[in-house]
């Protein structure tokens, strides 16, 4: 059974001072910790990890589908 | 600071200049360091396999370099800066370092490494380019530039790992056919 997480619990996730770095994507939440693109919870300069990045993908470089590499640690409740 | 208006345009047109700055510098890190990662894995294509990748490795390499040449006035112009310590530019670069595999003799390997160093690269001036477009004309004009070469790396490379026709015929000329313009 997945955890679900609010978007306050997720806020905590921001990959900073030794938190793991989650983000979230059409409502599932991956651990970004181990990625070399989210160290120190920052990604391309402009995002920051424990955030819902659903309305940012559609300008990213890439699809959601580049998150499906990285491990799945829950749900993101609306 | 010299270029004020320069930067103050970009800043009127709705880009936050800092963090454009920021991502310039991630960036021209990301192409000191493959210029250096590339030299080793020019070095390690020996051999029959190694020598059929030889002139690309290096026509990347050398364009690598000139890209991080073209992004420093750029850089400066916005009103940012190299850091002062190289080994903290290594660290921030925008792309993974493009090490020499386990097994150095494995061309195949050293095709995967190279080729996954231009996506990000690709990737990284796709980026800038969304950003700048309509907006920073001469950033826009640099990172599609930059963006036009790293697209070729690609193509190359992924080529010779047999993923499918890049359709490039052989560069003809001098290195830097999109770039060289603004390292005269």
């Amino acid at each position: 059974m997945k955890k679900v997480f609010t978007r306050e619990e997720l806020s905590r996730y921001n990959g900073r001072d030794g938190a793991p770095a989650y983000v979230a994507c059409n409502g599932k939440v991956y651990d970004v910790t181990g990625s070399f693109h989210w160290k120190g919870g920052k990604h391309h300069v402009l995002h920051d990890a424990g955030q819902d990045l659903t309305g940012s993908i559609g300008r990213a470089p890439h699809t959601a589908e580049i998150l499906e590499k990285f491990p799945v640690v829950g749900m993101l409740r609306d | 600071m010299t270029a004020k208006v320069t930067r103050e345009m970009v800043e009127k047109s709705g880009i936050n200049v800092d963090q454009l700055v920021e991502l310039l510098v991630k960036n021209a890190a990301a192409e000191l360091t493959t210029y250096y990662y590339y030299t080793i894995l020019r070095v390690n294509l020996i051999g029959l396999q190694g020598e059929g990748i030889k002139e690309i490795a290096e026509t990347a390499r050398i364009e690598d370099r000139n890209h991080f040449e073209a992004l420093v006035p750029r850089i400066y112009e916005l009103g940012g800066k190299l850091p002062g310590n190289m080994k903290d530019f290594h660290d921030i670069s925008a792309c993974p370092p493009a090490s020499l595999p386990r097994d150095p003799t494995d061309v195949r390997a050293i095709l995967q490494v190279l080729v996954e160093a231009e996506r990000c690269a690709v990737r990284g001036y796709t980026y800038i380019c969304n950003l700048t477009a309509g907006k920073d004309h001469r950033t826009y004009d640099l990172a599609q530039a930059i963006l036009n070469e790293e697209i070729e790396h690609e193509s190359w490379f992924s080529e010779f790992l047999g993923e499918g026709s890049s359709g490039h015929y052989l560069r003809r000329g001098e290195t830097s056919p999109f770039v060289s313009k603004f390292l005269k």
